[in-house]
């Protein structure tokens, strides 16, 4: 089978195109005929689902995905664990599944941009979420320990109340496009001058 | 010469120009039922004829030799070469006979599932659509086969792609029926509610003269799809929908009208008890996974609930009056609902409060704009082809003639005209 695709677009780092592209690559070697499931990346492909949170396919892939397989290859059931704990959404259960997951060369570049994608985003949550936070529980969500978390929420203009140890959330101003096409606004006001005549 | 023999050379020699095509099309008809009664013989002729020069006698043959039952092993023979017609074959040709080409991949269809192995139709039969119809707003009967292939295989995600498409063209209610009800399970899949919602919405208010199982099982489905999505739903059609749609429907569906109207309490004790009760009736409908999304999206209203009565509300409140057990579950669900753009608020552990805020949106971005624009693009395009619709409606023979008898018969602004004049 030719996986230089799936190579292709791991080795370029895209890695929000690399379920896509595992996807159609299925449905065309199921379409030929011939039987992949055993030479098939299963783990990269789930984790691929993972990575674009599409957590739905990524369940229905694990479905799919013949129990012997689950079985002899225990890099699936690894990467599933951390679909699992999405799907739940325990967050911190996502940071210890990444960090328990022994993985091979081949997988640790995606698991790695994921691990860094998803503190991000657990980053903004807190952000969006919170006004006061204890450490344990952001470090809890940032899959970090108790220091690194301080300080890494420290950098970002966060502050620790002393009275009470907990963190001040600094909301950052969301910063929005607000330049506008003249032409843009040039046809709602037509659109509006229809609709009043 | 063998009469086979003789048709292969008709094939080979008039499968270039289309007035050479029609003409074969019309041999192919009249030479069709002797090459059912000849089906044995003909798989050796396909190696004579290239899928994708002589598609049309391509086809007729293969329809041919496909059309009676086959074991296992036969299908794992025809299956590859469906396959490959069905990718090699040029669409001008199996346009000519539509039929015949829907009648090879329904059974292409038949043959993955005998196979036990559904994703292998799963590219050929979206290619076979495609090849099939006219333009995208045109619903082939391969819609239905390629979705409930895509369901079959779990590639949810590969179903999505069809259902983008506006549909305006429709050759058979059937098709449309089962597009809908299988596109709902897809979006359902998906937890694009809202895309299902509007699906499922489409079979149940469908014209239909009879009540169809389709319908009935599309009915289930839309009221706890309804229930997930917007926390109620109301029994009453709307008046568009066929009568025997609104007097029937809910007849077939009880239990769910029953869960529906609990789910209205608010009460999730009550709900969930319901639900235990009856599971074994949901189960028995493959619905009992949506129905405990449903139970599961009552925390979420009842919270949402109480964002239009506080501003600032307790952790601890918030449990006791959703009944959660701890104010930490509480501040999870509220987690999780800023975290899906559900609710607006900011959760404060260090007093173990909650502010509810307003929707951000300020409706003045680029984005918002951006969308606004397209939204009426789109609405003036629908109102463009309804107006070209009802145009076609009024030249239309058949309405003209109906319109016009009933009008002779009821009208009686018709007589009064001399009258209007008297004043």
């Amino acid at each position: 089978m030719d996986f230089s695709a799936v190579t292709a677009v791991l080795a370029s780092k895209s890695y929000d195109k690399v379920a896509d592209v595992c996807d159609n690559l299925m449905l065309q070697v199921a379409a030929d005929g011939v039987a992949y499931q055993d030479e098939w990346p299963y783990a990269i492909h789930l984790l691929a689902h993972i990575y674009v949170h599409d957590i739905n396919s990524a369940r229905f892939l694990w479905k799919s995905i013949p129990s012997s397989i689950k079985e002899t290859q225990p890099e699936v059931p690894a990467v599933w664990k951390i679909g699992q704990k999405l799907w739940l959404r325990d967050n911190a259960g996502v940071h210890q599944a990444i960090r328990a997951f022994d993985c091979s060369p081949q997988l640790q570049p995606l698991l790695a941009a994921f691990s860094e994608l998803y503190t991000k985003e657990m980053f903004q949550l807190l952000l969006s979420a919170y006004s006061t936070i204890s450490i344990s529980d952001a470090a809890l969500f940032l899959g970090m320990n108790e220091d690194d978390a301080t300080n890494y929420v420290l950098q970002q203009g966060w502050t620790v109340d002393p009275a009470s140890q907990m963190l001040i959330v600094k909301k950052q101003p969301v910063v929005t496009e607000q330049k506008l096409d003249p032409s843009k606004l040039q046809r709602l006001t037509e659109y509006v001058f229809h609709l009043e005549h | 010469m063998d009469p086979l023999e003789a048709l292969v050379t008709q094939i080979q020699g008039l499968s270039s120009t289309p007035s050479d095509v029609t003409r074969l099309h019309t041999i192919l008809k009249q030479s069709d039922d002797s090459l059912r009664s000849d089906s044995t013989r003909l798989s050796p002729l396909l190696s004579q004829l290239d899928p994708s020069l002589h598609s049309l006698g391509f086809l007729f043959i293969l329809d041919a030799s496909t059309a009676g039952p086959v074991s296992k092993t036969q299908a794992e023979n025809v299956v590859p070469i469906v396959t490959r017609f069905i990718g090699a074959c040029s669409a001008e040709q199996i346009r000519l006979a539509p039929e015949k080409f829907i009648s090879v991949c329904k059974r292409l269809k038949d043959q993955v599932l005998l196979l036990e192995a559904p994703i292998r139709g799963v590219a050929p039969m979206f290619t076979a659509l495609r090849k099939l119809q006219v333009s995208t707003e045109h619903l082939t009967p391969l819609h239905s086969e390629f979705l409930l292939l895509c369901l079959l295989a779990k590639c949810y995600k590969t179903g999505l792609s069809v259902l983008d498409d506006d549909v305006f063209e429709v050759d058979q209610p059937r098709d449309l029926f089962l597009y809908c009800y299988y596109g709902g399970m897809i979006c359902i899949g998906q937890k694009c509610f809202q895309k299902a919602l509007d699906l499922l919405h489409n079979v149940v208010t469908a014209p239909m003269s009879t009540i169809n199982a389709i319908a009935v099982e599309a009915y289930k489905k839309y009221m706890l799809v309804s229930l997930i999505r917007h926390g109620q739903f109301s029994t009453s059609l709307p008046k568009y929908s066929s009568s025997v749609a609104q007097r029937n429907l809910k007849n077939f569906c009880q239990p769910y009208v029953e869960l529906a109207n609990s789910y209205g309490t608010g009460k999730i004790a009550e709900l969930e008890a319901y639900v235990k009760t009856n599971a074994e009736k949901f189960e028995f409908d493959s619905n009992l996974g949506l129905v405990k999304q449903v139970v599961s999206s009552m925390y979420k209203r009842n919270i949402q609930r109480l964002t239009q009565t506080y501003l600032t509300l307790s952790l601890q409140d918030i449990a006791n009056t959703v009944q959660l057990n701890s104010p930490k579950e509480a501040e999870m669900h509220v987690l999780q609902m800023i975290q899906d753009g559900e609710i607006y608020a900011t959760i404060n552990q260090k007093d173990g409060m909650v502010r509810f805020l307003e929707d951000p949106e300020q409706y003045k971005t680029c984005e918002m704009i951006e969308h606004i624009d397209s939204s009426i693009q789109r609405i003036m395009a629908l109102s463009r082809k309804l107006t070209t619709m009802d145009e076609q409606i009024s030249c239309d023979q058949l309405y003209l003639s109906k319109a016009g008898r009933e009008r002779q018969r009821y009208d009686f602004d018709d007589f009064d005209v001399p009258q209007k004049f008297n004043i």
